[in-house]
């Protein structure tokens, strides 16, 4: 255990370390479907799933994470994006746009339910948010549901197109998962350079004290609204990637579990920490996929890790690290001494 | 007299609201006293009222058993109530216990999550109480059982009969007998339902403004930190309210499953959100404003199957909830106190 502390305390110092590590890492996972793996097929669709979990993730940890809004909705956006795709590159009506533009039209129709569901919403804070966008969930699931001229109902939707790329069909998961494998590289980037921005930083205030963030002149209402829209894309995004992946989906898809399931993966990571997220996703996704004889037990474990986490480590595994400026001044550090 | 059939129907519908109308305000008064104490909402709530439902089929089917429920069935719809509503009861104040205590200094998210947590807990419980008494019950030393086979089959007919996956379904005994008046049907189940609500109701609100541990409840929900240094003990009056608020989930969980005959593990999860809309809508922290919230809800629900699609019930539930928080966010008789704490 020491050991591990060890290390996770240079690492924390040395920033070369990480820029290793993670490229190991990479380099691993960007290898593993070319090796000669027993069981490959099997583990490049968990570990493809536990990364379509990654970016949902990603999207998530920008409202709760980053902005402090505890959204339980957040199947939602997931199932707009997969419906927008299944319905506009499908058998359904016999419209067959490309994959690559309705990745982008997908996030977009999300990020905009995502606007919709947070206008009257921004004022509300902590549980009431919460049990608001939980309603919201529900409402859209149930709208799949039952809006059977248009969603097809609970026979779902079926015949979905797969994406073509310099005339390479996406048909095997080895495919998806380099797709999602790079998604995720993206998002990574994308959202850890926002949270350094001034957009992130308004956030963070946001999360800690929204009184105070609004006396300092912060913007509070349009910095959730960005929040609540950049995440919603994100999800939206997920959605087309897993309609695409799955070639037919159904409004099931995306009940409350996938919020929760999301939700949970952010927390075991750690609130706030992107990385954390990517820990949090192979733990939770990855890891009853592979202990298939507990499987019953599987939910009962999700709400005693929920419990557990929340009284032991209520930071998550892989805690947030504040930037520099902030832990400067807090005044653990000078920040002289970091610059060198 | 005769009626139009219009308002005969609007009647006929009006008596279905009131007895929706009676689940949710028994349900929502929990929700509403845990947020008047904690200001949390209670998430684990419904399940609370699952498992009051699972405990009084429970009971209702053993004394079937043995043939109490013939010989005398008012004794034995009473103690249905009584275990049922102390197995839910119970169930509330080991969740304050386990899940909410420890955290309560921890933040709100904190509190939210760990909520969800012990609801997702109390569903998987409920689900395979079956499969964890096998696992359990199969231990064995060499090639020997460690329990003799008949307790092992005894134990695990127990267990299935509480819980399990498949839906579970209690005795028709309310029946379908009643009476008519104006012309519309009124069954005694549902008289049953609605009356025992109120007086339960009543005794509630009786208990909260004229009994010390009431005075106790009223002054934790004002002011924790003031309470505690006028000598109450808050976490006890915390548990009592968990206890109390359990209860009356409890009884709702009971009526539900001789109303309707059939339960589920996830049954708890709409009604839930429904008791929570009532509970805000009449402003939550306020207990007549819960009764208020249930009976409003109950009664636009069924009037909404006259307009729309049944399958639209649910969305017009959510839609109270969200226009309610936007438009009148400290509800109908609500406090402006809790406002503040938003």
């Amino acid at each position: 255990m020491t050991m591990i502390q060890n290390f996770i305390a240079v690492y924390a110092r040395k920033r070369w370390l990480k820029w290793v590590v993670l490229a190991l890492l990479a380099a691993a996972l960007l290898a593993m479907p070319l090796l000669p793996i027993p069981q490959k097929n099997l583990w490049v669709r968990i570990l493809g799933y536990a990364g379509l979990y990654i970016l949902l993730g990603l999207g998530l940890l920008i409202h709760v994470g980053f902005a402090g809004m505890l959204d339980l909705g957040f199947a939602a956006y997931y199932g707009i994006g997969a419906y927008t795709y299944a319905l506009l590159a499908s058998r359904q009506f016999d419209i067959h746009l490309p994959f690559w533009v309705m990745l982008l039209v997908g996030g977009l129709v999300a990020a905009l339910a995502g606007a919709l569901i947070s206008i009257p919403v921004l004022r509300l804070r902590g549980d009431y948010l919460a049990i608001v966008t939980l309603g919201f969930g529900e409402i859209t699931r149930l709208l799949l549901l039952n809006l059977k001229g248009l969603t097809n109902g609970s026979q779902g939707v079926i015949g979905i197109d797969k994406p073509v790329l310099f005339g390479v069909v996406f048909n095997t998961g080895t495919h998806f998962y380099y797709l999602i494998f790079l998604l995720i590289l993206l998002f990574t980037f994308l959202t850890n350079r926002l949270i350094q921005s001034r957009i992130g930083r308004a956030w963070l205030a946001i999360r800690e004290d929204e009184d105070v963030a609004e006396m300092s002149g912060v913007n509070t209402i349009w910095y959730k609204l960005l929040a609540f829209v950049l995440g919603a894309f994100i999800g939206g995004l997920g959605g087309v990637v897993f309609a695409s992946w799955q070639g037919s989906i159904f409004p099931d898809n995306f009940n409350l579990l996938v919020s929760i399931n999301v939700l949970c993966l952010i927390i075991l990571g750690g609130l706030g920490n992107q990385y954390g997220v990517i820990v949090g996703a192979l733990a939770l996704i990855a890891l009853p996929d592979m202990l298939r004889g507990f499987s019953d037990f599987r939910m009962l474990i999700f709400g005693l890790l929920l419990v557990v986490m929340m009284i032991l480590k209520p930071n998550g595994f892989l805690p947030r690290v504040p930037p520099r400026l902030e832990k400067a001044a807090d005044g653990k550090i000078k920040p002289q001494e970091d610059r060198a | 007299m005769t009626l139009s059939p219009g308002l005969h129907a609007f009647l006929g519908q009006l008596i279905n609201g009131l007895t929706v109308g009676s689940f949710y305000a028994l349900i929502a008064l929990g929700y509403t006293m845990v947020y008047g104490v904690l200001s949390m909402v209670n998430f684990a709530h419904g399940d609370i009222f699952m498992v009051g439902a699972y405990c009084g089929l429970f009971t209702i089917g053993r004394l079937q058993s043995i043939g109490y429920l013939e010989t005398n069935p008012v004794l034995a719809i009473v103690v249905t109530f009584v275990v049922g509503m102390l197995g839910a009861s119970l169930t509330g104040v080991l969740v304050e216990r386990l899940a909410y205590r420890p955290v309560r200094r921890a933040g709100r998210l904190a509190a939210l999550i760990s909520a969800i947590g012990a609801s997702i807990i109390l569903q998987e419980s409920v689900r395979l109480v079956p499969t964890i008494f096998k696992a359990i019950l199969d231990i064995k030393i060499g090639s020997h059982n460690l329990f003799p086979d008949a307790f092992i089959s005894g134990l695990l007919n127990l267990a299935k009969d509480f819980g399990g996956s498949a839906a579970k379904t209690y005795p028709a005994i309310l029946g379908t007998g009643g009476f008519t008046l104006a012309g519309v049907f009124i069954s005694y189940g549902r008289v049953l339902i609605v009356v025992l609500s109120l007086i339960i109701m009543l005794a509630l609100y009786l208990l909260v403004q004229y009994t010390r541990i009431g005075r106790a409840m009223r002054a934790v929900s004002e002011d924790k930190d003031t309470a505690s240094l006028m000598g109450v003990n808050v976490n006890r009056t915390i548990s009592t309210t968990f206890f109390i608020g359990s209860a009356l989930a409890g009884i709702a969980g009971v009526m539900v499953g001789l109303f309707y005959l059939q339960i589920r593990v996830d049954m708890g999860f709409v009604p839930g959100i429904k008791a929570f809309t009532s509970a805000v809508l009449g402003g939550i922290g306020n207990i007549p404003g819960a009764m208020l919230g249930g009976y409003i809800l109950g009664l636009v629900e069924v009037l909404s199957v006259q307009v729309l699609p049944a399958v639209y019930k649910d969305v017009v539930a959510f839609v109270i909830l969200i226009l309610t928080l936007i438009f009148m966010p400290n509800g109908l008789l609500g406090n402006r106190k809790f406002l503040k704490k938003l």
